[in-house]
């Protein structure tokens, strides 16, 4: 087994090698050529591939870092492996969640019938931080709310995928996702000999033709822009990197100007009309007439012209309504009623401390459950009750007592592992998975093969989330049966 | 392109020239200073192209080579030192990583990597000159990679543009200050020559033509590189208005004020064409008419008329130019 030699997961599922230490099947080709490299060339590629994102400038910002607030986001070389048929039920999955997902923030935006028939209460929806009155009865380019999301997936020790959260309003990662392809296939060709790695570049094609495909009527050749707070936000780099991907100018709010309910950029050959915004801001930062009149960094006056129809956004305002971790608990309803169907991928069990049986229940049990707030991102205000001390248990429960609507608990799922190379071995680390999917103007669901796959670097951790000390490696959908067919890309 | 980016890539121009040309004078200086008299090649004479005498004094530096050399390369407290500089290139290009080739922001980036890991400790001890040519080969490679990568365009204009409008700017300053510096012995010269005309070349070993005075002047050419294409170009020695003559007036010598000016020009001219309603009418006025008097003057005429006046002038009329540019093109 060369490298792989004693490998253990422990309790987790393992993404390459099965209980009895040997690779799965669709995993043997890749280990085999792991091994053929061996150690020492194996560390040497390492060393290569974190200089690579160093120099690229490959960053994300760390607010709470004083010094030197750009890092790299560490990188491990072995790929994380989904074979193609599991691919198959992940895409339906996350096709059908979104489908729902955008029928319920429609019907939340206009009849309501979701609240009127008693499937999610109406406390729960209006409670929502991110749910948008203001913009009740609003009609988005062809009903559509979320056009660019991001799930994040995580495996039982049972093989079986479940869905963690769903990041609907700027979802972020995909461009860490298309450079670690980048990196790898230029630092270690080796390893993609003699099997079938979907390709996933086409996401930038794909990305800004549902884009234009936006604009309002009679925008023949529209001008499609990316929205971003700046470069002192900590996804910067992906929204530069997504601007020169797609061809389109980045643009800051202090570049916009509205007039006339149209929306413009300030160039050097004056004012020219912006037809479709990707923004990458915050509803509550997108105009401060509308929303935070602090805010610096939208452009007064945009939402305005978003209601007249004379500029598009992606995504719309308020979808923050459905990725609430509360909300989250109801999607599985959620498609039962739009979509009369079962859901192809299921949710983490949840327990709801707004529910009073619920909140015994948690309250009992908060040394086995992870609590987390329902509107905290990024791994914070979080506990995770078997890895918390007696006090920090108690401190969250009266949080939870305190403030139950804000608050959901779910036991702790033993995540998936991978092989991963730490300190010149290959160990067992915690994963998950961030596939990213797009939802066009006409409906269709379109997910590149594969997503990002995040990984704690910290031994028995189980926080994936960059901020927080975490990595990421390329996800490789592979078709080992060589009669199935592979998309081919679009060029 | 949109106003923000295009003042971003004006100022990546500038900064990175302006490295350079740090890297270049410092360069020289000090090791002019090795075998030459330390009054004439005081540093003093350098802080005041940089227009940091006070700004140094005030902090209570010594006049020596470790601290001079500190603060030019690496000291974060002046903006114009080496390291700030080249941050500065850096931080602009990464506000627009979308519009320049991911090579250009990686050529920046290395640097700037590289940079971090230099000290003035490590300077003085691998000797200045690797530091200093590592600054200018860096920014001969950002410029190489820009005109491999970087499609024609206003992108490309507006970099073009800082990076000449500075140029002209450095070459304007060290000629100011040096001309000063050699002045005693230009007008002990003159007197005893007994003639205000400047053209005469006299066999005086402390004056014009002497061995000291034409270090001196060779030490200006050499600090913008001008030294083997000023040989070239006047034959008859090392003279003021041949120095002036070479640095101002020459049409194809890239670091002259004329050559920087006319590259501006066709810049602004490239800008404007890239509009479908022209704009930009002032700053076209403002540099066509400076290009007009550099292009129709001569040096004796300079230097009898002045030519301190004559380079403050131009230093205000590149001024008005910039203003003019960040009125029509920049702000809104």
């Amino acid at each position: 087994m060369g490298m792989f030699a004693g490998y253990s997961s422990g309790l987790s599922f393992d993404e390459l090698i099965d209980a009895s230490g040997q690779p799965h099947p669709y995993a043997k080709v890749l280990v085999d050529a792991i091994n053929d490299l061996g150690p020492a060339e194996f560390e040497r590629r390492q060393a290569l591939a974190d200089l690579s994102f160093v120099q690229s400038g490959v960053t994300f910002t760390v607010y709470s870092d004083s010094r030197g607030t750009e890092k790299t986001f560490p990188f491990d070389l072995i790929p994380r492996l989904v074979p193609g048929s599991e691919w198959t039920t992940i895409e339906a999955g996350l096709a059908q969640r979104l489908t729902a997902l955008n029928l319920f923030l429609h019907d939340v935006y206009h009849e309501q019938k979701v609240l009127k028939d008693g499937i999610i209460p109406r406390e729960i929806v209006i409670a929502a931080a991110h749910f948008r009155p203001e913009f009740i009865g609003a009609d988005p380019p062809g009903g559509v709310y979320v056009h660019i999301a991001g799930s994040d997936l995580i495996r039982s020790p049972d093989g079986s995928w479940q869905v963690l959260e769903d990041n609907l309003r700027t979802p972020s990662g995909v461009s860490y996702m298309l450079e670690n392809r980048a990196v790898l296939t230029r630092i270690v060709p080796d390893i993609f000999r003699n099997q079938r790695v979907r390709p996933i570049h086409h996401y930038a094609a794909q990305l800004i033709a549902n884009l234009r495909a936006l604009a309002p009527d009679g925008r023949d050749n529209p001008n499609v822009v990316i929205l971003t707070p700046g470069s002192f936000n900590s996804a910067y780099f992906e929204h530069a990197y997504l601007a020169q991907q797609l061809g389109v100018p980045l643009v800051e709010g202090r570049d916009l100007v509205v007039a006339d309910n149209i929306v413009y950029m300030k160039t050097t050959h004056g004012l020219q009309r912006v037809d479709v915004i990707y923004r990458r801001i915050d509803d509550d930062f997108l105009d401060p007439l509308t929303f935070r009149p602090d805010s610096v960094l939208g452009c007064p006056g945009i939402v305005n012209a978003y209601r007249g129809g004379n500029v598009a956004l992606a995504n719309s305002i308020g979808t923050g309504v459905a990725d609430d971790k509360v909300v989250y608990a109801y999607v599985p309803d959620l498609i039962r009623y739009y979509l009369d169907q079962e859901p192809i991928i299921g949710n983490v069990e949840t327990f709801l401390p707004w529910r009073p049986a619920d909140l015994e229940y948690i309250i009992d049990n908060i040394g086995n459950l992870v609590v987390k707030a329902a509107n905290e991102s990024g791994g914070y205000g979080m506990l995770i009750g078997p890895k918390s001390t007696l006090a920090e248990q108690a401190d969250f429960a009266d949080k939870v007592r305190a403030n139950p609507r804000n608050y959901i608990a779910q036991p702790l799922i033993e995540l998936s592992t991978a092989p991963t190379y730490v300190n010149g071995d290959v160990d067992s680390r915690h994963v998950d998975l961030r596939p990213f999917a797009l939802y066009g103007r006409d409906g269709r669901t379109t997910i590149v093969p594969g997503g990002l796959t995040r990984v704690a670097l910290t031994k028995g951790s189980y926080v994936v989330n960059s901020s927080q000390g975490g990595g990421s490696k390329d996800t490789w959908v592979v078709d080992t049966d060589t009669t199935s067919e592979v998309p081919n890309a679009i060029a | 392109m949109l106003s923000r980016e295009a003042d971003a890539c004006y100022w990546i121009g500038r900064y990175v020239e302006r490295a350079e040309a740090t890297a270049r004078m410092v360069d020289v200086h000090y090791h002019t200073a090795l075998e030459s008299n330390r009054t004439l090649f005081a540093w003093s004479s350098l802080l005041s192209v940089a227009d940091a005498v006070d700004a140094f004094s005030e902090r209570g530096f010594q006049m020596t080579d470790e601290p001079v050399l500190a603060y030019f390369c690496f000291d974060l407290d002046n903006s114009d030192s080496i390291i700030r500089s080249w941050t500065a290139a850096r931080e602009n290009a990464r506000t627009i990583r979308d519009e320049i080739a991911s090579e250009m922001w990686e050529a920046l980036n290395v640097t700037y990597l590289e940079l971090g890991r230099w000290n003035i400790q490590l300077l003085l001890r691998r000797s200045p000159s690797t530091f200093f040519s590592y600054v200018k080969e860096s920014a001969h490679r950002f410029q190489g990679t820009l005109d491999r990568t970087l499609m024609d365009g206003e992108a490309k204009e507006w970099i073009n543009l800082g990076r000449f409008v500075e140029r002209g700017d450095q070459t304007t300053r060290l000629l100011d200050v040096k001309y000063h510096d050699l002045l005693p012995a230009l007008q002990q010269a003159q007197n005893v020559g007994g003639s205000t005309q400047t053209q005469s070349s006299i066999p005086d070993p402390f004056g014009i033509g002497g061995p000291l005075d034409e270090h001196g002047w060779a030490s200006i050419l050499r600090s913008v590189s001008a030294f083997e294409m000023f040989r070239k170009t006047h034959r008859d020695g090392i003279t003021p208005v041949n120095v002036v003559d070479f640095l101002v007036l020459n049409a194809r010598f890239p670091a002259s004020i004329r050559y920087c000016i006319a590259q501006s020009t066709q810049s602004l001219s490239r800008i404007k064409a890239a509009g479908a309603t022209p704009r930009g009418h002032e700053a076209d006025r403002i540099a066509g008419r400076l290009l007009a008097d550099l292009t129709y003057t001569r040096a004796n005429e300079i230097i009898a008329s002045g030519l301190h006046e004559f380079l403050q002038q131009g230093q205000e009329r590149i001024n008005a130019l910039g203003d003019a540019i960040a009125q029509e093109y920049l702000t809104y």
